[in-house]
């Protein structure tokens, strides 16, 4: 049942507890907010893409419920910080009620926060966006194809797995299939968020706007920083955003034909076998394989770069407290913020740091990090607490410098903060809990 | 075969069985007396030749003539194929990795056998041009060759791809993505294919500017291996840019495809159209320009701008003027870049080719004949593409900038053309550089400014040189550089190789052979950031003092027949200032950071230009 809510002024909580769940490669936080006579509850990420080999089948679910426990079945707001699989997942409904997002459901958030650009309306109206130099309508657009083209790569890519021989080519086919998920559209959990918000409030925010929040979380401030529009991050000509565009819709439409099962372009013309060519076409079949794993790789980065920099960047404060929130935005998105000297002044001051990107090399911008004042050595008062959600071995490789966590930022973070990563929880612990007196 | 014609060569009997014919689509067509000699409904055959003909399309399939595909066919260097088509630089390999599908090439006989050489495909149905894998191994065969055979000729030796076997891989159908790409590593030309707007599928190696523009690339890196080195916006921009005017030359080269746009211009202004001639007013500089942008470029199908751009219209679309160059932010991106280099070469064969009209007569008052404006257009195009391949030789082997590649341009078409009053080239290519804001790198003499310094003034040593193996062997002309180091300005303490050393024959037009020989060398060091200082320069904000950083110079060397020396063509290690901005680029843009290693750049650049992804990176930011 929903807690009664009073109707007195605002004052500000006095306590925070931050529930970092394992959901392994994923995001799923809860802030229990302690007001004098009430708690308030939001819920940062719900998603997975990839979980310990020692948890429950049904994770999510059993996450789900403890999140209906935790906050007396109410939540007060929900953010998604961005909609990639592995913060979004949480949220699928099921048609008999028993996905994990029927559970957050009935929850009742009264506000839903989601990057403007999963705002209905921007598809048709909205002449800005975020990060990479498309305007508006655009890069909507754009955001939707690359759903398309994520089915496309994942099915494409599943299918040149299996007939492939090469140990090494078959492995990066997999992982192809791991990344190409990850942009898959959730079509349930994004109308569930979407239904969601339209029964309380939902606010689509960019940077400088208000979040939405404030009205369940009296006493708090909070400051959107991301994501940036395109206007303030960069000045692209619209001639580029006609290529982009452009572009995405035709790959849009080259993965619908790949997830629709590939057919060759020429169904009826002479073949040869592929598994055993000619000697003459032994050494370069195998090499256009490799062409194509690699073009594929390509892609994939580069929507999955665009999609993590739509995250939205959440700063509460209360006190002397700071509570930063990036999602998974990387140096694009931040790179509006870092250029404020007024909003880096205040980021100094942050006490607490969900690491961005489950640790990934280009979403903690070492301006960021090294500008805050609390970090140091663990003798230092009030160090700098932060925490990452993230599995090791689910993306990026160590030979490229791209594996995640980035071994040298966890080195970092463990010298200079209060340091927690959810994979010490294993697959046995759902959830870590952390206590800050405000 | 092909060899033998190259002892006997002269520009003439080249041009002729280079000259591409068109295989026109329509009765009207039929004027053209090259339609006639290919409009057999059996396969066409020859013997005894030393090139042969094949069909191609002339564009790509959205440029349609009276209803149907234009096509043309080219002539090609003769030699026995193999399956595939499968020749002794090109091997066809019809294999799609995203269907894993290998498709089975024609029987070799189908090509022609014991000296014989038949074109499958002459009148081929626009079906057939559409469903048939073969017919697109064949085209992407002939136009590789094609461009290849182009090169050899402006060049006059053989040019090697860049990379070590002498046959490039072509696979003409390799993915299912809006791609298209040179990849030296895996020696190949890829093409693409996916469904365009209508879900027809479009396929890349059916385009000729797209086979052409990766041929090139191909070539280019073979001439100027490090010109695919990061280093200033213009080299970067210049792989891109030269590829791309070599293709559209290419492409305006074929007298149909000029054929095509002058009945664009016919029919909407002349509404009396009499097709024997076409009035001289639409033919001036701004109506040929028009015909071009609105007769081709608004016409070549738009489905592949995510495979190559669209650098005809886009480059088409800059204003002449200067602004446009080196410090606007806009054009940093190579793509864009490149399109200023493409928009003066453009603009040049726009006005040698309205020059050249201008001078014509008049066949009945105010009207020329209209077969004459369209091979002086082709012709214009044909001058201008052996000019500009010519010009490689003359290019320094390092760090290019646009205003070296006037200079080379100019200079190569100096030495072999001392009289240019016929298509003014050199007069028109420098005037529309510098209306894009493009000056030649060297001031040149008073009779041929923008021209290199020639090397005469300085004071060589051959005293330990051999003439005979300086026009051929690396080592020689390694020791020939040692002994002159000072003279010519090679930096002391650096690691220099010659990459080669190439001796040509060129055929002027008046007939004489120019011989010279062309050798490549280049130096780097490798310093700390901290180093810096020491060679004029300053590391750039953020780059820790212990960054490794590569400085770069180079050498092209010229030597005249006699073996002398004539140009010194260099960008040395010690020039602080271009040194100074290719360092402040690199670092801007993130190549000093592993994830810009990438196994293929030129797949990976043409994957961010079409997705519209800026390059810039924030650097020092990542961990």
């Amino acid at each position: 049942m929903a807690a009664k809510r009073s109707n007195r002024p605002a004052r500000a909580p006095t306590r925070l507890t931050l529930r970092a769940y394992q959901v392994g490669f994923g995001d799923c936080f809860l802030l229990t907010w302690q007001y004098s006579r009430t708690q308030r509850h939001v819920l940062i990420d719900f998603g997975s893409n990839g979980q310990p080999t020692t948890a429950p089948k049904n994770l999510l679910n059993a996450i789900a419920d403890d999140i209906r426990k935790q906050c007396g079945g109410k939540l007060d707001a929900i953010v998604l910080t961005h909609r990639h699989k592995d913060h979004i997942t949480g949220f699928t409904t099921q048609k008999d009620g028993s996905g994990p997002g029927d559970v957050i459901r009935a929850l009742g958030p009264d506000v839903v926060v989601q990057p403007w650009t999963e705002d209905p309306n921007a598809k048709t109206d909205a002449t800005e966006a975020t990060t990479d130099g498309i305007d508006g309508k655009s890069f909507v657009s754009m955001l939707s194809a690359m759903h398309t083209v994520s089915a496309g790569v994942v099915a494409e890519a599943g299918r040149l797995a299996a007939t492939e021989t090469a140990p090494w080519r078959r492995q990066m086919f997999q992982g192809l299939t791991f990344l190409g998920e990850e942009g898959i559209l959730n079509r349930s959990a994004v109308e569930n968020l979407m239904a969601m918000g339209k029964a309380g409030t939902a606010t689509y925010v960019r940077h400088g706007q208000k979040s939405g929040l404030e009205k369940v979380l009296p006493g708090v401030g909070i400051t959107v920083l991301g994501p940036p529009t395109l206007k303030q991050s960069s000045a692209i000509k619209k001639e580029r955003t006609a290529d982009a565009t452009e572009f995405w819709m035709l790959r849009a439409a080259a993965g619908e034909r790949m997830a629709a099962g590939g057919e060759p372009p020429f169904p009826a013309a002479a073949t040869l076998s592929s598994r055993r060519p000619p000697p003459y076409a032994r050494w370069f079949v195998p090499r256009v394989r490799s062409i194509r794993a690699e073009g594929l790789l390509s892609i994939v980065r580069i929507m999955d770069d665009a999609m993590n920099n739509t995250s939205v960047i959440l700063l509460f404060e209360v006190g002397d407290s700071m509570f930063l929130f990036p999602g998974d935005a990387q140096i694009e998105n931040w790179q509006y913020t870092l250029d404020q000297p007024e909003l880096m002044r205040k980021l100094a001051n942050v006490t607490f740091y969900k690491v961005g990107h489950h640790g990934s090399r280009n979403a903690t911008p070492k301006t960021l990090w090294f500008g805050f004042t609390h970090r140091g050595p663990a003798n230092k008062p009030g160090r700098l607490r932060t925490v990452v959600s993230t599995m090791a071995d689910k993306y990026g490789s160590l030979a490229e410098g791209t594996e995640v966590p980035r071994r040298t930022l966890v080195t970092e973070l463990q010298k200079n903060s209060d340091f927690f990563t959810t994979q010490s929880l294993g697959g046995n612990k759902l959830s870590q809990d952390f206590e800050f007196e405000l | 075969m092909w060899r033998s014609l190259g002892r006997r060569r002269d520009e003439a009997t080249i041009r002729i069985l280079l000259k591409a014919r068109l295989m026109p689509r329509s009765t009207r067509s039929s004027a053209s007396p090259s339609v006639s000699r290919s409009r057999s409904r059996t396969p066409s055959r020859r013997t005894e030749s030393r090139t042969r003909p094949l069909t191609i399309v002339a564009q790509d399939p959205s440029i349609v003539r009276d209803g149907r595909i234009l096509t043309a066919t080219v002539d090609v260097p003769a030699e026995a194929l193999a399956a595939g088509p499968w020749g002794h630089r090109v091997q066809i390999i019809d294999y799609d990795a995203s269907t894993d599908t290998l498709y089975k090439p024609l029987n070799a006989t189908a090509h022609g056998t014991g000296g014989q050489f038949l074109d499958p495909y002459a009148n081929a149905a626009d079906r057939t041009i559409l469903r048939d894998p073969n017919f697109h191994a064949q085209n992407a065969y002939a136009i590789v060759m094609r461009t290849l055979a182009r090169f050899e000729f402006a060049l006059g030796r053989r040019v090697s791809w860049g990379f070590g076997s002498h046959q490039v891989k072509v696979a003409p159908h390799a993915f299912a993505d809006a791609n298209a790409f040179y990849s030296e590593r895996d020696e190949a030309l890829v093409f693409g294919y996916f469904p365009g707007h209508d879900g027809a599928l479009v396929f890349s190696c059916l385009s000729h500017d797209v086979v052409a523009h990766e041929t090139t690339h191909a070539l280019l890196d073979g001439l100027r291996t490090r010109f695919t080195d990061p280093s200033s916006p213009d080299q970067a921009a210049f792989h891109e840019g030269y590829a791309d005017v070599v293709a559209l030359l290419s492409v305006f080269s074929l007298t149909g495809i000029v054929e095509y746009l002058i009945d664009y211009s016919g029919k909407r202004r002349d509404t009396k159209r009499d097709r024997r001639v076409i009035a001289r007013k639409y033919v001036d500089h701004e109506q040929l320009r028009e015909s071009i942008v609105f007769g081709l470029a608004e016409q070549m199908g738009s489905e592949l701008s995510g495979v190559r751009g669209q650098p005809l219209r886009r480059s088409l679309a800059l204003s002449r003027s200067p602004r446009h160059y080196r410090d606007d932010p806009d054009f940093l991106e190579p793509h864009r870049r490149g399109e200023i280099l493409v928009a003066a070469v453009l603009n040049a064969f726009i006005s040698i080719w309205s020059h050249r009209l201008e001078t014509l007569g008049d066949v009945v008052p105010g009207h020329l004949d209209r077969r004459r404006v369209v091979e002086e257009g082709a012709a214009a195009a044909d001058r201008l593409l052996t000019m500009v391949i010519r010009a490689l030789d003359y290019t320094p082997p390092v760090r290019i900038e646009f205003g070296d590649f006037l200079s080379a341009a100019l200079t190569a078409d100096a030495e072999l053309q001392l009289d240019d009053s016929k298509y003014h080239l050199r007069e028109h290519l420098r005037e529309s550089f510098e209306l894009f804001g493009i000056t030649a790198a060297s001031r040149g003499t008073a009779t041929e400014p923008g021209t290199w310094r020639a090397a005469k003034a300085l004071k060589l040593s051959f005293s330990r040189t051999h003439f005979e193996s300086l026009t051929r062997d690396p080592d020689e002309v390694f020791w020939f550089i040692w002994e002159n180091r000072r003279a010519l300005e090679v930096f002391d303490g650096a690691y220099g190789r010659v990459l080669s050393v190439r001796p040509c024959l060129r055929i002027a037009p008046d007939g004489f052979a120019l011989r010279e020989t062309v050798a490549e060398f280049y130096q780097v060091i490798k310093v700390s950031a901290a180093e810096l200082p020491r060679y004029g320069l300053r590391a750039p904000n953020g780059m820790p003092r212990s960054t490794v950083v590569s400085l770069y110079g180079g050498n092209a060397l010229v030597f005249d027949e006699y073996g002398q020396l004539k140009y010194n063509i260099h960008n040395n290690i010690s020039d602080s200032v271009r040194q100074q901005r290719r360092l402040d680029y690199l670092w801007r843009y993130g190549f000093f950071n592993a994830e810009q290693v990438t196994t293929n750049r030129f797949a990976e650049l043409h994957l961010r230009r079409a997705m519209g992804a800026t390059l810039e990176r924030a650097t020092g930011e990542e961990w």
